[in-house]
């Protein structure tokens, strides 16, 4: 149905005058801006500069001479917000200025070779080139009598500095997340990852935003065929404004319809480490916090990067209680909806009294209450993110009151549906993946209306579709329901519990068969046998 | 080949063992019980799995013949075009009558047991929509959703097993055999209606990961199917006796309803559901799938999606009409329905193969 209706909707569009996004006459453009090049004159480049930044306020064009004996005329371009004043002071304007003698036959190799004191420097010839740079952020020189323009880079260092992770919190983790930077996030990466297998591949998306995009692995160890296919949707993305990693997922995934993201998105570097070394890739976009990962598995989104640093047994146990919670979150609402409008007689005889007790006196059905009450729970938690930071404490105290005691004593709702809420509210923050729960929180709404008109039976019946829906779901080619379905026993140890360290012997094996092995067997701690003393020598005082 | 699915020899133990135990849990017992008495649980063990493996090893058989293709695909190959054609005809009707006849058990007993206001006709078309979205997703995605849902599905039915083991008594299952063999043999006959499904190996072979391994899973399926069936009618007779049995449309429910641990643990019918529904949407899956496999073979058509539609239509359809009372129903079930079942399931199957060992057919190499 969805399929046909977009082929209509696509259909109708089709018709419309094709335009490429982006590519659009520029105002002020020259003519084939595609394959002008850039003139010999200083004057005529400048009027070119001029019409191609027309309007541009924040546009600086500052003309000098090149050394003082036969100073050479020459001008730097650039857009004020993006560059270091105090760089292009030091390293550019000053030296230039202050060459003592007369500047060589041939400028341009002797900047790059032994003027000009900066790291990346770019010959460009074509106005296109060029107007790229300068939009990116690169100080334009350009030389008298020379029709190529040097783009250095003196980038200000807007990013802020790095701070804790929002969404992911850990206690004995490290505390640094990524930020808004790609570099930043790129040197956190690297930081923790010193070899040279580890691949950095830059692509750039959006016509006009041309946001940089990097994709990061571990050579060798990632999955065969997973890049491509990972550049090969990239590149699909044919559009002229990209701002964020979310709109890429949507552009990215295997399923279009899907409420379940079958891509991973982190701001933890260390959980991106892991999972490079597992064998997935990860997308890194620039001015976004979060990077993805891919491909991405159902048990994967319920680990947490706390797992690893606890020990096992913790580990485990927690997420154990974690399983608890998703299917808590999930069912919860729907099965008190159906036990007390279908199932009376299929609960304990005190528990179906003290339910009864308590909704004594509400004036809604039990859907109704289930709906108004959890709606309301969506309500206030939306409205806790959203509002300015003083008022958090006004939502909470009065989101404490609307599904809270008060609720319960004007008789509106009962008790037990208060805790029914509370206890769906907590759980939803077990779920460490944010991608997991909010992919869970509008579908336990289609679970409540499936209780309230089929009772037990339409919970079921909403759970084999649920469970067709994920068994039919892949991420990059990787089942999202494996290790379950399809089983792979061996990666069951780090699924439902997780194994001590020394035990995880073996990448995934759907996603790491390309080099398995993961470390030397009979790793485990082998302590000496003899009364664990390892302090022996000294006490025989042989030092 | 219709469906590009593939999956693995333990995936069809499991698509097997929970398409002959969906239904086969609720509704044997009482009519194995009524020929066999305190026996059924031979009848409904070894026996009924001994005629399982006759199924599996033909089906396997006319499988190695023909490894790449559906039962219906390849039954013009081996009896000549037109009757080839007419007997798949046979065989999608087979199965669609089959489908509706598990969709109509699904309707009966959740009307019967727990929803009673809800009409039949909306449980008929919830369940068989749900199904039929798993058809459409295509047969490796049912085998992935069976094999995440059995767990849930086995372990409900050994809790609701061991609870009722306790109860136990064992005078119940006396005296052994009290009128010679002949019961028996009756009581396995009702339970041949649900160890014969395994014919559906024959429409699932194609699929088969590792083909060598069908025949060895085919009889794991029934050796796990023959131990929970007997386990089942051990604990039904041993708790209730076997004149309780007997007259209850339900047995199985009546143990999770009489099962109390404790005055904690009770009221297990809930449990009861959750085995119900898990069993009863993947074997209408398969069910629907071969359905449609069937219809697409004998029409030639490309894709199996579009029959989709018109054939779970059809077997709402079929089920309201024919049986709109499980007072129509269960007579069908124990009367008609086992000789009928195991010509389908065994005979023709059985003839077919004669015939392809006659007129040496067997897939050519190249496909």
């Amino acid at each position: 149905m969805l399929h046909w209706l977009s082929r209509l909707v696509g259909g109708i569009r089709r018709n419309r005058p094709k335009n490429k996004p982006g590519s659009g006459e520029l105002p002020g453009f020259p003519p084939d801006p595609e394959t002008r090049t850039l003139s010999a004159s200083l004057e005529q480049n400048k009027t070119v500069l001029r019409e191609i930044f027309d309007r541009c306020a924040d546009l600086i064009i500052r003309e000098f001479s090149i050394g003082n004996q036969h100073p050479v005329r020459a001008m730097a371009v650039f857009l004020d917000p993006l560059v270091d004043y105090d760089l292009l002071q030091k390293d550019l304007l000053s030296t230039l200025m202050n060459i003592n003698q007369t500047p060589p036959r041939k400028i341009i190799g002797a900047m790059l070779e032994s003027i000009i004191p900066a790291g990346k420097i770019e010959l460009k010839n074509r106005w296109v080139e060029v107007e790229a740079g300068v939009a990116e952020g690169l100080v334009g020189l350009f030389i008298e009598g020379e029709n190529t323009a040097l783009l250095i880079s003196y980038a200000e260092d807007t990013s802020r500095a790095i701070s804790k992770p929002v969404t992911e919190r850990t206690i004995r983790g490290p505390g640094d997340a990524f930020n808004e930077d790609l570099r930043t996030n790129l040197a956190l990466v690297r930081k923790r990852l010193h070899t040279s297998r580890l691949a950095v591949e830059n692509m750039e998306i959006g016509a006009v935003t041309k946001m940089m995009v990097c994709v990061v692995y571990l050579k060798g160890y990632v999955m065969p065929g997973l890049v491509e296919e990972i550049k090969k949707r990239l590149e699909r993305i044919k559009v002229d404004g990209f701002v964020s990693a979310g709109q890429a997922e949507e552009f990215i995934v295997d399923s279009r319809y899907s409420p379940f993201n079958t891509i991973a998105a982190t701001e933890r570097p260390d959980l991106l480490v892991s999972r490079l070394l597992e064998g997935r890739a990860a997308i890194m976009f620039d001015n976004t916090p979060f990077c993805l990962i891919a491909p991405n598995t159902i048990a994967t989104d319920l680990q947490s990067p706390e797992d690893y640093y606890h020990r096992y047994w913790f580990s485990s146990f927690i997420r154990l209680i974690r399983w608890g919670a998703l299917f808590t979150f999930l069912l919860l609402p729907s099965a008190y909806i159906a036990v007390t409008t279908f199932h009376h007689e299929m609960i304990p005889t005190n528990l179906v009294n003290s339910i009864m007790a308590a909704r004594e006196g509400v004036p809604f059905p039990a859907f109704l209450e289930a709906l108004l009450m959890e709606l309301a729970f969506e309500v206030i938690r939306e409205a806790g993110i959203r509002s300015p930071g003083p008022f958090t404490q006004t939502i909470s105290i009065v989101g404490a009151i609307v599904i809270g005691q008060t609720a319960v004593a004007a008789g509106l709702v009962s008790s037990v549906m208060v805790v029914v809420v509370a206890l769906t509210a907590i759980t939803s923050f077990a779920i460490p993946s944010l991608t997991l729960s909010t992919a869970l929180r509008p579908l336990r709404f289609l679970f409540m209306i499936s209780a309230a008109s089929m009772g037990l039976f339409g919970v079921m019946i909403g759970l084999s579709v649920l469970t067709f829906h994920l068994a039919s779901l892949r991420s990059f080619g990787v089942p999202y329901l494996s290790p379950f379905a399809p089983l792979s026993w061996g990666d069951l140890k780090d699924a439902i519990i997780r194994v001590p360290a020394w035990r995880m012997k073996l990448r995934p094996r759907l996603i790491g068969y390309n080099e398995p092995q993961r470390q030397e067997p009979g790793l485990g701690p082998q302590p000496p046998k003899a009364g664990g003393n390892t302090n022996t020598r000294t006490k025989r005082g042989e030092r | 080949m219709l469906d590009k699915g593939r999956f693995s020899s333990i995936q069809l133990v499991i698509l097997l063992l929970m398409t002959e135990g969906a239904t086969a849990f609720l509704f044997a017992p009482a009519g194995i019980t009524k020929f066999a008495g305190p026996d059924g649980w031979i009848s409904a063990s070894i026996l009924a799995s001994a005629y399982g493996s006759l199924v599996v090893l033909v089906v396997v058989a006319l499988g190695n013949r023909f490894p790449s293709q559906a039962f219906t695909e390849y039954l013009p190959a081996v009896l000549g075009k037109i009757p080839g054609k007419i007997l798949a005809a046979l065989y999608a009707g087979f199965f669609i009558h089959l489908s509706a006849i598990i969709l109509n058990e699904s309707s009966t007993f959740v009307h019967v047991a727990f929803l009673r206001e809800t009409p039949p006709t909306v449980l008929d078309i919830v369940t068989a929509a749900a199904a039929a979205y798993g058809v459409y997703l295509g047969i490796e995605v049912i085998a992935r959703q069976s094999s995440i849902v059995f767990p849930v599905w086995a372990l409900s039915l050994l809790l609701l097993l061991i609870l009722g083991i306790i109860e136990l008594n064992p005078n119940n299952l006396r005296p052994f055999m009290e009128n010679g063999p002949l019961p028996v043999l009756r009581g396995a006959g009702i339970s041949t209606v649900f160890r014969g499904e395994a014919f559906l190996l024959a429409m699932l072979f194609p699929y088969l990961n590792q083909k060598r391994e069908a025949l060895k899973s085919g009889f794991v399926n029934l050796g796990v199917v023959a131990i929970i069936a007997g386990t089942i009618m051990a604990a039904l007779v041993g708790v209730f006796g076997d004149s309780f049995v007997t007259i209850k449309l339900f047995p199985f429910f009546e143990l999770a309803r009489y099962i109390s641990v404790a005055r904690i643990v009770e009221r297990l019918e809930i449990v009861v559901v959750i085995i119900w529904v898990a069993g009863v949407i993947v074997k209408l899956a398969v069910f629907y799938h071969s359905s449609c496999i069937a219809t697409a073979n004998t029409l030639g058509l490309k894709s199996y999606r579009v029959t989709i539609i018109p054939i779970v239509a059809a077997t709402v359809i079929i089920s309201e009409m024919v049986y709109p009372t499980h007072a129509q129903l269960i007579p069908f079930l124990f009367k008609p329905l086992p000789p009928y079942a195991a010509t389908g399931e065994l005979l023709v199957p059985a003839l077919v193969l004669l015939i392809a060992v006659i007129r040496n057919k067997r897939e050519s190499r190249q496909s």
